[in-house]
């Protein structure tokens, strides 16, 4: 072998019933290199890291993984065991445990004792040396909850490292950042580089490719596509083996004619109903035109989502300003409150907020709307069931069948189901806080092509995105946060990455 | 997460068999639990020589069952909001208590009240009222002030129980009005029986084709008729074994009647109206049911009104089951009633649960109780194999999520 090969996969293939999840697979990493793994959701990308952590233990799938030269063969359920061998991972949700400091983080689970009790000096030394090597700015005695996104990520990472990783998985671990806070990822990537670790790389957003790793494979439908190095390839590549189609275009065309303003936001201000003395929004200003679509962009704690939870009567408690929808000025105290006006939400984070995901897609989606549904006390099911399934066709969502519970769907038709319950409410102002983030390319492409053919109805749609080319390829007009304050609504001719930049970070 | 084959099939190409099959992967929990039910007669009636299925001990089982499942089914919609009663049984017992302190001494005492009857069915109104608004106390100091229902419920039942002692005096009232007695130890006429038998029948065949119909009117698949009939007529069939049994002895007993309505109440309740389903969704996820517009503070202050009007028809019943109110009245059926439901499948942490599933556990707590008793094991082993089969139940679910994960 001319290169050094750390990890070699070869001729991986793992069922499920009635599913192939991998297919035949192999791909070689070579040692301190880094990885990137794309593919859309469900092209297997999480089955393989799954194997690779021992999830699935060996055994439980054919072909071979020489590791170092080495069959890895992991236990059941032997997620130290992987780590023991330097496998690590960090995963795309957080699992720290909030009321903990950053060191009791890190050594969680192999805390160094002497004589049964625990060393704390040795937590807290060894954390800072492990934060000092790779450049992590954390402090270790700080608890985990006072902690941003963005330095939560690298306790994650400081975490896995604790064992001296030689493979450091990351599944998506930009998903949560802001652009300030991915570029310090990248810096810490490239520390770790030079430290000799290898890293797979898993994400969504192909420029981070560009920006980061040596070599990219791509999967789809549980096969390996292709690996190559990144120098080889280009954006439109990727698409392409992703999709095994070709894409042309990143957001679909819309006719653009937006109509008069029917909503708008005159210089609010609203502190955070937990603590008073905490303004969230000094001053917002925003005019919705029919039919168009506003973007919102800003960084994560600008006020972004305060903002529109807000106007949707679930988060800040308005001091100031007002809120007008069709000329009229409204006084909302609930969602329920806000969708009777014709306002929806499609919140956040859609496993969190946006469904009950134990419940069946019928029951998700008529939920804020089983008023619809139900004479005085019965519930029509028959009714519910085909105005569910109506949407379920507008809006292609993928299922066997209804009554599969929404934790069974991919991220992708899990957010179509959060959009169709809010659609079914036939909102006249549709809010959609980052209505994309963490689905795949083809399922971004349908939500985009829904939001055009629901602006062309008419339907007013302000859209948060973390995206910046999300939000200049579909809005019509932009609107910047920066610490609770709005920025004029810029007109796309305007609006450039570069500016858009400047205001999020208060430099404009 | 894996590829998901995209098989579009309607239901009726499925055929019975595919149709069964697939119904029992959907349930198979509630089957499951059926299972272990069977299992447990089969194995008490080979045990007893087959007296346990006698129709004297069948009846008997049933009409044992009945309070307890009364606190059970009010407990699954508490437990499915991730919430927990533990004044159910006190409070049942101060119900009992004070319906026979109105029969015995208020009526007779206080408001001269002379027919039998009437005082029978004012004291019965009254108990449940009470049951009522303790339910709707505790209620609104959880749902409106925040106090988690583990601590409320705590403090009532220490207050249910401070209220006995102080209605009894430590003595034991009887609660012995004309006809008050029928609610628990009567017995209906075996024609009245089958007419009933007869009555559930029909409205089963007909609410299954008048299901169909309005499936097909909106549009939406139908399942296969030949499973829809299987299983209505295993329902009927099931409803007229149970009268023809119980009428070998002395009849449909009156509190197991009462228990049927109020089961079947109480699942149109949990699957068909708005308050079922925003139970349901807060249970599963609150902030997405927040969001969802739900008002999550009146659906839990109802989730724990409707448990106290379930005490103190629970109450009533136990008042005229033992003839007395008592100190001991309710000791330990918060228990009861908590096992029942986690037995029947109702999952601890909230979300899902089925009232159906709650009267099988509740039938697999008094079949072990009797079981036992009837094979003469001492009163302490009856607990140990209780507390091994929640737990083993319990045990086996989580085996079986995480096979099918």
């Amino acid at each position: 072998m001319s290169d050094d090969i750390i990890l070699d996969i070869r001729n991986v293939t793992k069922t499920f019933p009635g599913v192939v999840a991998l297919n035949d697979v192999s791909m070689q990493i070579k040692r301190g290199e880094i990885h990137g793994l794309c593919g859309e959701n469900g092209a297997g990308k999480s089955t393989l890291m799954k194997i690779l952590s021992g999830v699935y233990p060996y055994g439980t799938y054919e072909g071979t993984i020489l590791y170092d030269g080495m069959e890895l063969k992991l236990q059941e359920g032997s997620i130290q065991q992987a780590m023991k061998e330097g496998i690590a991972i960090v995963y795309q949700e957080l699992t720290l445990v909030p009321n903990m400091t950053v060191g009791e983080n890190v050594y969680l689970g192999k805390e160094p004792t002497e004589g049964g009790l625990i060393n704390w000096n040795k937590v807290y030394s060894d954390t800072r040396k492990i934060l000092a090597k790779y450049k992590l700015d954390v402090a270790p005695q700080v608890l985990v909850k006072e902690l941003g996104v963005g330095k939560m990520q690298m306790v994650e990472i400081a975490k896995a490292l604790s064992e001296n990783a030689k493979i450091l998985i990351l599944d998506e671990p930009t998903s949560a950042l802001n652009e300030a806070e991915i570029e310090k990822l990248m810096e810490i990537l490239e520390t770790l580089k030079s430290h000799g670790v290898t890293c797979i790389y898993i994400s969504h957003k192909l420029n981070e490719f560009f920006r980061i790793t040596d070599t990219v494979t791509v999967l789809r439908d549980g096969k390996a596509i292709i690996s190559k190095p990144t120098s080889e390839l280009t954006q439109e590549d990727l698409v392409r083996y992703m999709v095994g189609r070709e894409m042309k275009e990143r957001f679909p065309k819309r006719e653009r004619h937006p109509g008069e303003v029917i909503f708008e936001v005159k210089n609010l201000h609203a502190t955070d109903p937990a603590d008073p003395s905490r303004k969230v929004l000094k001053g917002v200003n925003l005019q919705l035109r029919k039919g168009e679509i506003l973007g919102i962009a800003g960084l994560m704690g600008s006020g972004r989502t305060e903002l529109v939870t807000t106007i949707f009567g679930e988060y800040g408690k308005i001091t100031e300003g007002s809120i007008v929808l069709e000329g009229k000025e409204l006084k909302i105290n609930s969602a329920h409150e806000a969708m009777l006006q014709g306002i929806s939400l499609v919140p956040e984070d859609r496993k969190r907020q946006g469904l009950v995901l134990m419940q069946t897609i019928v029951k998700n989606v008529s939920l804020p709307n089983l008023d619809k549904f139900a004479a005085f006390f019965r519930i029509n099911s028959a009714a519910e069931y085909s105005a569910a399934s109506q949407q379920a066709k507008n809006l292609a969502i993928k299922a066997p069948n209804l009554d599969v519970e929404a934790e069974t769907l991919s991220g992708g038709n899990q957010q179509k189901v959060v959009i169709a319950k809010w659609l079914l409410s036939n909102p006249k102002v549709l809010i959609m806080d980052d209505p994309t983030r963490g689905i795949d390319v083809g399922a971004k492409f349908e939500i985009y092509k829904l939001m055009n053919e629901l602006a062309e109805k008419g339907v007013s749609i302000i859209m948060i995105s973390s995206d910046l080319e999300e939000v200049l390829g579909m809005s019509d007009r932009i609107m910047v946060m920066c610490g609770g304050v709005s920025s004029p609504t810029l007109e796309l001719e305007e609006a450039t990455r570069e500016y858009i930049m400047k205001l999020a970070t208060g430099v404009a | 997460m894996a590829v998901m084959p995209e098989i579009k099939k309607p239901d009726e190409e499925l055929g019975l068999l595919g149709e069964l099959s697939k119904r029992f992967r959907q349930n198979m929990q509630t089957y499951t639990i059926i299972l272990a039910l069977i299992g447990i007669w089969v194995f008490f009636a080979v045990l007893t020589k087959g007296s346990f299925l006698s129709a004297q001990n069948f009846s008997n089982l049933f009409r044992q069952m009945t309070v307890t499942s009364f606190l059970a089914i009010g407990m699954v919609l508490v437990i499915v909001t991730a919430g927990i009663d533990l004044s159910v049984g006190k409070a049942a017992g101060f119900v009992s208590v004070m319906v026979a302190f109105l029969q015995a001494r208020f009526w007779v005492q206080t408001i001269p009240i002379e027919n039998p009857i009437v005082m029978a069915i004012l004291s019965v109104i009254i108990g449940i009222i009470i049951g009522v608004i303790f339910g709707a106390l505790q209620g609104s100091i959880i749902a409106y002030l925040r106090v988690p229902p583990f601590i409320v419920t705590l403090g009532g039942l220490f207050i249910a129980r401070g209220l006995i002692l102080w209605r009894t005096e430590g003595k034991t009232i009887p609660a012995n009005q004309v006809g008050f007695d029928y609610i628990a130890q009567g017995y209906l006429p075996d024609l009245v029986g089958w007419i009933i038998a007869a009555l559930v029948v029909v409205f089963l065949f007909f609410s299954m084709f008048t299901g169909r119909q309005r499936k097909r009117q909106y549009g939406v698949d139908v399942p296969n008729f030949a499973y829809d009939i299987l299983l209505t007529s295993f329902f009927s069939a099931l409803v007229l074994v149970y009268v023809f049994v119980v009428n070998q002895y002395k009849g449909v007993q009156v509190p197991v009647a009462l228990l049927a309505v109020a089961s079947v109440i109480m699942s149109y309740v949990a699957s068909n109206t708005r308050f079922g389903r925003y139970t349901y969704a807060i249970g599963g996820n609150r902030e997405a049911a927040r969001l969802s517009g739900i008002n999550i503070k009146k659906t839990l202050f109802m989730v724990y009104t409707v448990m106290g009007l379930l005490v103190g028809v629970g109450g009533v019943v136990l008042a005229s089951y033992v003839g007395y109110g008592t100190i001991a009245a309710g000791e330990g059926y918060e228990l009861d009633a908590i096992a029942s439901a986690i037995l029947g499948g109702t999952s601890p942490t909230g979300g899902s649960g089925t009232i159906f599933g709650a009267l099988i556990g509740a039938l697999i707590m008094s079949s072990l109780t009797t079981g036992l008793q009837m094979l003469n094991v001492q009163p302490y082993v009856q607990y140990l194999v209780k507390g091994v089969v929640l737990v083993l139940a319990v045990l086996l679910d989580v085996a079986f999520k995480k096979g099918k994960a």
